[in-house]
């Protein structure tokens, strides 16, 4: 598959994505030498730096939370998209639309009330929550995007022999993918932001400095996790951003 | 060769298609056409199963191919539709292999045979292998189009209006290119249409159908001379019957020889008896013509041969005779590929008799 999109006017892009990525990189593993800073910042705190974890593990931890709800979440939103937009399938899509809207309507945190009482604190809660939260830009922008394919070429695409199956690894999701990635985006930068309050029931992320530092009245804490969770999302954004590109097809 | 027999699709109790029989020979150029909603698009598209049949079968070659499975059909017909449905995410030359690659064709034929059918389009292989179908004009992605159709060597073509989406002038363009590719080829073609002008030019054979009916199907000569009923009359226009006539008919038809002048400067019409006579220079090419006016007393003038005001022998008669209305003349010189002169055609020979 070779991307068709003129590189030229994207190249002020890369240059903020490497640059943004470094710095996440470097903050992620040299926080401790901004303490002076924040010390200077805020003279009146006794701990200005969040050293209960390292911000690598927090990181870490966030990542895995964001990775495994949004694999889960994507699974299912395409494979619901798809279902609901193959022959035996075509009733559900109202259906299937609803419910991952409702999965939406919820809010995260009502989810981890929710869910808490069944599953126990800290991982399995967070990822259902996510989970849920993430599903509806991938299911809409699934069955927008197959719905993007143009008749004549599906049209075209059976008159020459193709499969079913040949239909749609070859020609429709090739044709669908650069909506599917935007709802993955979508999706999956709601989850860097959502996963923070995960650490409300345990679940060890970047959240949990914002948390403690809330709860200890520390702005530094707050500070710290707060710009590390805005600069993932942005470089996340800016990553699929050009993922997408790579999927237009001219037109 | 295809042959359909009894071929019939009913939705929802209703004939759509009803008992629809014909057989387009080996080499033939078919054409099916009609009103809209005839039955015409859905006849076409039950022969390579794009919708299934209701009842009848349908031959190929020898081969019944009724039971066959559709996905190994398609393989083995061409077929090409309206505004090319090209796949937008893979090349030129990847549009053109998707038929030999799912047949299993080896890597080095596949690229030959992309080569040699952008050749018979006359697209420049090294230019147009590796453009996207959003990079190519509306008669380039046709063209490509054909050519996917075309790619596996399919025992017969289908196709459903394929220059509908173009302007006039580019389909005027395809339409003469398909003619000549049909004749380099010598495919089975079944090609639907609801332009009569495209079928006259197109076909050898024409199928009318009317509300799911075939009516008449014949050589086009007959469809204009012996129409079968009332229906046929009036779908082909009775407004422009003689000049339709004329656009099945070919200059090469209706040739005479021409008469040359050797001392040009003293052609007079009232000393000669020859009403006109032409002037060619030592390579044999027309100069220009004098006399072969209307009225007498234009008889003295001489006409300049232009490439506008000639003719070859490939020509229609309506093209022709189109000139000769325009440039008042009642007689064209016909040149060959290297413009000489070759024979002329008369406003009189067009009058006079049937070739």
């Amino acid at each position: 598959m070779r991307a068709v999109t003129l590189r030229a006017p994207t190249q002020g892009r890369t240059w903020l994505l490497v640059g943004l990525s470094v710095l996440l990189v470097v903050l992620v593993l040299f926080m401790e030498a901004l303490k002076p800073l924040f010390q200077f910042a805020f003279p009146d705190l006794q701990s200005p730096l969040y050293d209960r974890e390292s911000f690598l593990q927090l990181t870490l931890d966030h990542l895995l939370l964001v990775l495994v709800s949004s694999v889960i979440s994507v699974s299912v939103g395409v494979g619901a998209g798809l279902f609901v937009t193959r022959r035996g399938g075509r009733e559900f899509e109202p259906l299937v639309s609803s419910l991952a809207a409702i999965g939406q309507t919820f809010p995260p945190a009502a989810v981890l009330a929710i869910v808490v009482p069944l599953a126990g604190f800290g991982f399995v809660p967070t990822i259902v929550a996510l989970t849920l939260y993430g599903l509806l830009p991938v299911v809409q922008n699934t069955i927008a995007g197959l719905g993007t394919v143009p008749a004549t070429t599906l049209e075209a695409a059976r008159g020459t022999g193709m499969s079913r199956a040949q239909i749609l690894l070859r020609v429709e999701l090739p044709l669908a993918m650069r909506v599917i990635i935007a709802g993955v985006r979508v999706s999956v930068i709601i989850n860097i932001g959502t996963a923070t309050i995960g650490s409300t029931v345990g679940a060890q992320s970047l959240g949990t400095p914002i948390i403690a530092g809330l709860v200890g009245n520390n702005i530094a804490y707050v500070i710290q996790g707060a710009v590390l969770v805005g600069l993932l999302a942005i470089v996340t954004d800016l990553f699929f951003e050009r993922l997408e590109r790579r999927f237009s097809f001219g037109g | 060769m295809i042959e359909l027999q009894g071929l019939t699709k009913t939705y929802a109790g209703k004939d759509v298609v009803e008992e629809v029989s014909l057989r387009v020979e080996s080499g033939e150029f078919g054409v099916l056409i009609g009103p809209s909603g005839c039955g015409k698009s859905t006849t076409l598209r039950m022969i390579n199963r794009l919708i299934p049949i209701t009842r009848g079968r349908i031959l190929l070659g020898d081969e019944d191919v009724t039971e066959l499975p559709p996905e190994q059909l398609r393989r083995r017909i061409g077929y090409a539709i309206q505004s090319t449905g090209l796949f937008p995410h893979w090349t030129v030359a990847e549009n053109i292999a998707v038929v030999p690659g799912l047949l299993k064709w080896p890597k080095q034929r596949i690229d030959a045979r992309i080569d040699e059918l952008l050749n018979l389009f006359h697209l420049d292989a090294g230019e147009f292998r590796h453009k996207y179908p959003h990079q190519l004009s509306g008669g380039q992605a046709q063209r490509v189009g054909v050519a996917r159709a075309l790619a596996a060597d399919p025992e017969a073509l289908l196709m459903d209006e394929p220059f509908g989406a173009v302007d006039p002038l580019t389909r005027d363009v395809l339409q003469n290119e398909m003619l000549r590719v049909h004749r380099q080829t010598g495919k089975t073609i079944v090609f639907v249409t609801h332009d009569m002008d495209e079928a006259l030019k197109l076909a050898s054979r024409i199928a009318i159908l009317n509300a799911g009916r075939l009516v008449q199907y014949d050589r086009p000569i007959e469809l204009l001379t012996q129409p079968a009923d009332e229906f046929v009359r009036n779908f082909i226009g009775k407004a422009d019957l003689g000049l339709k006539l004329l656009s099945r008919r070919w200059v090469y038809q209706y040739q005479q020889s021409a008469e040359i002048l050797e001392q040009p400067s003293s052609f007079h019409h009232d000393r000669s008896s020859v009403t006109h006579g032409w002037e060619i220079d030592d390579q044999g090419r027309p100069l220009c013509l004098h006399g072969g006016r209307l009225y007498a007393e234009e008889s003295e003038q001489r006409t300049r041969v232009t490439h506008e005001w000639s003719a070859t022998p490939d020509m229609t008669m309506k093209e022709a005779l189109s000139r000769m209305v325009w440039f008042r003349v009642m007689v064209l010189p016909v040149l060959d590929e290297q413009e000489r002169l070759i024979g002329e055609v008369a406003m009189q020979g067009v009058m006079g008799r049937e070739p």
